[in-house]
């Protein structure tokens, strides 16, 4: 039970760090809270879906689709909503004001087309099990936390060692400086948004899969802002760290306490966490950027 | 004007800032190889000059040319690429990486990049990743600032940080190198200092310089000629003997009537 409870929380983690890893990056570059990130997730779902339900392709193909789908609606988001505002050097509230607008349009946008039925994905995994220590976990739960591990260490890499991943760590602490080391910021933030896009692709394949599909799922990246709050915004490894623990913290309160009290905890969490430790467990003061 | 034949110029540049005019018709040219000061008191928009030419700001008219080429309203990364490069008057470091880091993210921009071979560490990315970083160090080393090359970029002293935004704007491998108020903040021994260092990146890094400064003593002492401004303007522009004995120019410091705007133009 209490292992089966860990791999349960560990997996939901995962997909918290997930939608966190993209937020978060966004949030280091730009400096403004993207809450269109939960409905890039939702379309992404939906891609997936479409490719699952109508092509009737694998699991691997819904994937990479998904991914491709959601990064690249990621980066026309930022195109048509963020980039003119950018460019202005308009303050962060109003991309993050041109973001929640965003938000309601492709929810409402999706109730419009597609309506508001809840669809399911087709069941790729079966129920199948592995049989760990004595107990049954869910071999999703399992492959959701893992490939979260595994994708999360790939950007890691990427960020350390390539020469985009450089030029996003200098970009973080100076954009402008960083266009004038010769990098081309529409670029670097075009790649930015795909990497953060795909990560909701594949956010929200696992949770289409995990729960169902519907036009207000995005909703549930509120989860994905607590986690990078508490593992500190900006902060990679703290996105990762933080979705982990919230997601195990949330699973063993709602099977040992009470499962109506989850989200009351979580946002206790969120709320404690801005008070005691701004800066999260893993990230950077705050005192330069000002 | 003759854009064909001067290595930089200016030319009927404007700019507005809602009704404020911060450059107002601004021409004057600098010529390969030299040290060019510009002067002017306070709010002279001396920066917004840099920040015009470096493409931070788009001109609202006029020309900007280097080796004959219209660079005016080009994105700062286009321009970087055309030869200019800048350091700022409060300095703009990549605080949280290290020297070298600093110095290696110009230097990676102007290499060819195999995305598969750094991902993978291929024996090929990582001997071009070595010579990159042998070449940071040695850019480091010709300022004096190897010994930190791993250090944190803001744990290091004032001085070392203007010096270390100064190799990383070297490091972009700049035709022309913009210097805003390099020896803001620093004193008089440190000045005299900064003007050796200055003359030597000229011959070492066969560069153009110009340069924003506050300092007298070391605009008089190594640039030639001096640009003077004015709310905007072009005020004057000579050696630093018929700058100093320009009556505009010591009417624009000293005020007619009204106080100085800047104490440390007076040294």
């Amino acid at each position: 039970m209490f292992l089966q409870t860990l791999i349960t929380g560990l997996s939901i983690g995962g997909i918290y760090a997930l939608m966190a890893v993209g937020y978060s990056l966004v949030f280091s570059v730009l400096n403004f809270s993207n809450f269109a990130h939960g409905a890039v997730i939702m379309l992404g779902a939906y891609v997936g879906l479409a490719l699952a339900t109508k092509l009737s392709l694998g699991f691997g193909l819904v994937l990479a689709g998904s991914v491709a789908g959601a990064g690249i609606i990621a980066v026309l988001n930022e195109r048509l909503a963020y980039s003119v505002l950018r460019r202005r050097k308009a303050p962060s509230l109003y991309l993050m004001i041109s973001a929640m607008g965003c938000s309601v349009f492709l929810e409402n946008l999706v109730y419009a087309t597609i309506g508001s039925r809840f669809y399911a994905f087709p069941e790729f995994f079966g129920r199948q099990v592995l049989t760990l220590w004595g107990s049954s976990v869910s071999l999703l739960d399992m492959g959701a936390f893992l490939f979260a591990l595994v994708s999360i260490f790939a950007l890691h890499v990427f960020i350390s060692s390539t020469r985009t991943g450089i030029a996003i760590r200098a970009g973080v602490s100076d954009m402008t400086m960083c266009s004038l080391m010769g990098v081309d910021l529409n670029r670097l933030i075009a790649i930015v948004f795909l990497l953060a896009g795909g990560f909701a692709g594949v956010a929200g394949v696992f949770l289409g899969i995990k729960y169902l599909v519907y036009p207000t799922m995005g909703w549930v990246t509120n989860k994905a802002y607590i986690a990078a709050v508490i593992g500190g915004l900006g902060s990679l490894p703290g996105a990762l760290a933080g979705g982990l623990i919230l997601g195990v913290v949330e699973t063993f309160v709602s099977s040992y306490v009470s499962s109506v009290l989850r989200d009351v905890f979580s946002f206790s969490l969120l709320i404690a966490f801005l008070v005691l430790r701004p800066n999260g467990l893993m990230g950077q003061d705050t005192e330069e950027k000002v | 004007m003759s854009a064909g034949h001067t290595f930089f110029s200016v030319t009927g540049l404007t700019k507005d800032f809602g009704g404020i005019r911060a450059v107002d018709d601004l021409c004057f040219s600098v010529e390969k190889g030299s040290i060019t000061g510009i002067i002017g008191p306070n709010g002279a928009g001396k920066t917004t000059v840099f920040n015009l030419v470096t493409g931070v700001y788009r001109p609202t008219s006029g020309a900007i040319h280097l080796m004959g080429e219209p660079i005016g309203g080009l994105r700062p990364d286009a321009i970087v690429r055309k030869g200019i490069a800048r350091t700022f008057q409060n300095i703009r470091l990549f605080n949280r990486q290290s020297c070298l880091e600093n110095v290696m993210t110009p230097l990676l921009q102007r290499e060819r990049h195999s995305f598969v071979g750094s991902v993978l560490r291929t024996p090929g990315a990582r001997r071009r990743q070595r010579d990159l970083a042998d070449r940071g160090r040695s850019l480091l080393a010709s300022l004096g600032l190897e010994p930190f090359a791993s250090q944190q970029a803001n744990t290091l002293p004032y001085g070392l940080q203007r010096k270390l935004e100064i190799v990383r704007a070297l490091a972009t491998g700049p035709e022309l190198l913009l210097l805003d108020e390099p020896a803001a903040g620093m004193n008089p021994e440190e000045t005299k200092r900064l003007a050796e260092l200055i003359a030597e990146i000229r011959e070492r890094f066969d560069v153009t310089i110009l340069l924003i400064e506050h300092h007298m003593d070391l605009v008089m002492n190594i640039c030639e000629p001096i640009v003077v401004m004015n709310f905007g303007a072009l005020l004057a522009c000579g050696t630093p003997d018929e700058v100093r004995s320009n009556p505009d120019v010591i009417a624009a410091y000293l005020g007619k009537g009204k106080k100085s705007h800047d104490a440390s133009a007076q040294g």
